[in-house]
């Protein structure tokens, strides 16, 4: 398995020293860096511990599998070139689901012991169908998300998903998922959003502690990692950021920027926008913010405190809300975090962010706001194109950043 | 429409009965606003039912956008919006729609702007993007009624009807904020009836595709469903597939089939080649084929059950569209039809434009052709734009594929 950090651009941070000496960073945030780029081969013997549930992007209550004694590990693709897939699916769909279906029938479908596909647009639908044909040995389960959150039935329907899960995983393993079961998954899974917060409004402070690529890395080691394990490196490094910060809260030569889509990948497109001074100060990614943000309150129904949270998330692309959110909901990020850009990644064949892409250019043209779309593919391992036009987008339109 | 145009002229045939309803029905959305009435965007599978029982009237961008792709106006359409920023391997149907708001440009003169729209998302997914594009053009309210994957487990598919039967009383009192009128559910009851029957005609319409020789085709079916799709539930539905039925029944009883000498009967995967179909008719002639059917053409043959209430059997039948079921059921409907109308081969159509329903070809190609042991032919295009459809390269694998089935008739003598 070839990790996941392509060569050449490896992110500003790892060319420093990692170290408890003060000044220096913490050994915890090396090990969730190596962790986030080679996950399966860092965390080869997590299955001697407990069957791992494979899910993908992006609804998928994971404290319902961790309640459920199993192990939630998020599939997030491959960077190696298709070969199985491209027989299953046609290459014009979205290369995310092809990566994802490429990496479980090419090369790490034993890793797992069972999978629960959430539903959220066309291909994820259909792509279930296909992957559960090809796993016929593996436990299987879809989740149903709610493809609306418009109207107060997705609530309701979303709390129903969640009861059908919990009862199916309680099928599963042969014993009961107690509301004290989840209630403990909650207070864990809650911990770990709240740390991840914290170091992000630290990371947005102090530009110059640590990269983007860095604190994006963090958040994407907890869809691998024992959640226990995930908390203890996180509050180090939290730690250590609180303790350094003040060191570091020189803005010179940076500048703020929004990052907007589904999923940055490959990773090393954070180091471009490192390498431009672009500090990522919020997101509205499937990888970050929707995983970071919200907490499951406490109710006396879990499947409803769960469905609230879902209901709080920022706007994903393929769920129906208002249908201006596509770009009001940018606005308001972009001016309250006092921001200088948008950054758009827009992964290749995404038919949901293929619809929205013209009209939300259009509105930030209309409104003078900076906006660049990244296009990128799973299995892009070149990026010299883009980073030109990161460097010339950067000097001209906004006269930040540029060659380094 | 008030006026019954059937009842007017007894003897009007199918084909005419359907040019007279569809002027008929495209005048009366045109003036809506002068009738004080609404006119709301639906798509094609969706309970439009409801629409109709308050006197809203649902017009259908898809079938607009089928329209100006079988006049081959896919391209230049395609290319008017490719210029807006939009990409070329969207759906062609909103790839149509969005180039016709762009041009003004339409095979048809073109359909009134909607003062409120309904998505389904058992079709598909597409559907709501594109309007949630025109949700914001218009600035009209968008519905989306959200129909999960209509798994294999009964109690999770109580659920859904339960989820489903609340959107749709969410929908009812859109439609009464709408309109400012209260909804008249015994005229719903009315409604329901008269879809019903209409279904099961175009139903029994489709099923004399089992009679050998076929009296029709697919082309046949895809013609004669634009009405089940804009009038259902309406008494001229009922009367139009009426007049259909005992037609192509008198074609049937006398042994007149839809192609001469009629030696293959194949079935067609996915959605029309909209601007190739008359050329696929002629060239599977030559041969002695016909594609009589698809569950595509299928996707409008509801089993509304009227004694139950009438948003259950709604709930229900748009969730179980074939486009909205698993992989296997998906397959098990298609190995009926293969059973039931005698069928001996496949035409297996990757659509690039319509992802929804082609993303199922090639698992369903292996299902079919093991349980069934007939041959299938797969290849891929696009089912409205032109620059996408290779010609010669298609043309060559579809007589290679019609001589293997000729080259097996001659072995089993």
């Amino acid at each position: 398995m070839t990790p996941l950090m392509p060569q050449g651009y490896l992110c500003r941070g790892f060319t420093r020293n990692y170290s408890e000496k003060p000044g220096m960073k913490p050994e915890a945030l090396k090990r969730l860096l190596e962790i986030a780029n080679d996950p399966y081969g860092c965390l080869a013997d997590l299955r001697k511990k407990k069957r791992i549930i494979g899910s993908t992007l992006a609804d998928c209550p994971e404290e319902l599998i961790h309640a459920a004694g199993l192990h939630p590990f998020l599939i997030l693709g491959t960077n190696t070139p298709i070969r199985h897939s491209s027989a299953l699916l046609p290459d014009n769909s979205c290369s995310l689901a092809r990566s994802n279906l490429e990496l479980v029938i090419g090369h790490q479908g034993a890793f797992f012991d069972g999978f629960v596909l959430a539903q959220v647009c066309d291909t994820t639908q259909h792509l279930c169908d296909i992957w559960r044909r090809k796993f016929p040995d593996h436990d299987f389960e879809n989740f149903l998300a709610p493809r609306q959150v418009a109207r107060p039935s997705a609530r309701a329907w979303y709390a129903q998903e969640c009861r059908r899960l919990r009862s199916a995983l309680e099928g599963y393993t042969g014993r009961e998922i107690t509301d004290e079961d989840l209630c403990e998954s909650f207070r864990l899974y809650n911990e770990n959003r709240s740390l991840l917060r914290r170091l992000y409004a630290i990371k947005q402070g102090a530009p110059a502690l640590m990269t983007n690529r860095e604190f994006f890395d963090c958040v994407k080691a907890a869809f691998f990692m024992d959640k226990e394990e995930h908390n203890r490196l996180v509050r180090e490094v939290v730690d250590w950021a609180e303790r350094d910060k003040d060191g570091f809260i020189d803005q010179a030569g940076n500048f703020k920027v929004i990052m907007a889509g589904i999923v940055v990948e490959p990773p090393a497109i954070y180091d471009l926008i490192d390498e431009v001074q672009g500090n990522i100060v919020a997101d509205n990614l499937c990888t970050a913010s929707r995983y970071i943000y919200h907490d499951v309150e406490k109710g006396p129904d879990p499947a409803e405190a769960l469905a609230d949270r879902h209901l709080r998330k920022p706007h994903f692309s393929p769920i129906n809300a208002d249908p201006e959110r596509i770009y009001t909901d940018l606005l308001e990020l972009y001016r309250a975090a006092g921001a200088e850009a948008i950054f758009y990644c827009h992964i290749k064949y995404c038919e949901s962010q293929d619809y929205d892409l013209p009209d939300i250019k259009a509105r930030m043209r209309e409104q003078g706001i900076p906006f660049l779309e990244l296009e990128t593919e799973y299995q892009t391992t070149r990026l010299s194109q883009m980073r030109t036009r990161l460097q010339a987008f950067c000097e001209s339109v906004i006269g930040k950043g540029g060659s380094m | 429409m008030n006026k019954r145009p059937g009842k007017t002229k007894q003897q009007a045939s199918a084909q005419e009965l359907s040019r007279q309803l569809t002027e008929a029905y495209l005048q009366d959305a045109r003036t809506a606003h002068e009738q004080g009435k609404y006119v709301a965007y639906a798509t094609a599978v969706s309970p439009v039912e409801l629409f109709v029982a308050h006197d809203v009237i649902p017009v259908y961008p898809e079938n607009h956008a089928a329209a100006c792709l079988t006049k081959r106006m896919g391209t230049e359409l395609s290319l008017a919006m490719e210029k807006k920023g939009y990409t070329s391997h969207l759906c062609a149907y909103a790839r149509s729609d969005l180039g016709y708001r762009i041009t003004g440009r339409s095979a048809t003169g073109g359909i009134p702007d909607p003062a409120f729209l309904l998505a389904c998302n058992a079709q598909c997914f597409t559907l709501t993007k594109w309007f949630e594009v025109l949700s914001r053009k218009y600035r009209a309210p968008l519905f989306v009624f959200d129909t999960p994957q209509w798994i294999r487990d009964p109690g999770a598919r109580k659920e859904i009807v339960k989820y489903c039967v609340r959107q749709l009383r969410e929908l009812v009192a859109a439609l009464e904020e709408l309109t400012g009128k209260r909804y008249d559910y015994d005229r719903l009851a009315e409604v329901m009836a008269c879809s019903r029957q209409a279904s099961l005609l175009y139903r029994r319409f489709l099923d004399m595709a089992a009679y050998k020789p076929s009296p029709i085709s697919i082309f046949d079916a895809l013609i004669h469903m634009a009405i089940i799709v804009y009038l259902r539930g309406t008494p001229q539905c009922v009367d139009y597939y009426q007049t259909l039925c005992d037609e192509v029944q008198a074609k049937a009883d006398q042994g007149i089939g839809a192609v001469k000498n009629e030696r293959f009967r194949l079935y067609w995967e996915n959605l029309p080649i909209w601007f190739k179909f008359r050329d696929h008719f002629n060239l599977l002639k030559a041969y002695g084929a016909n594609i009589l059917t698809s569950l595509y053409v299928h996707a409008w043959c509801y089993e509304f059950d009227t004694t139950k209430d009438p948003l259950e059997t709604l709930a229900e039948n748009y969730c179980a569209v074939f486009s909205n079921r698993t992989l296997e059921e998906r397959a098990a409907m298609t190995l009926d039809l293969f059973q039931r109308y005698s069928l001996n081969g496949s035409l297996m159509f990757v659509n690039r434009s319509c992802k929804a329903v082609s993303f199922a070809v090639y698992a369903l190609k292996e299902i079919i052709t093991e349980k069934t042991g007939t041959p299938a032919l797969i290849f891929e295009s696009d089912m409205g734009d032109p620059r996408f459809y290779s010609e010669t390269q298609i043309r060559t694998r579809i007589e290679a594929f019609l001589e293997t089935l000729q080259s097996r008739e001659a072995e089993k003598g």
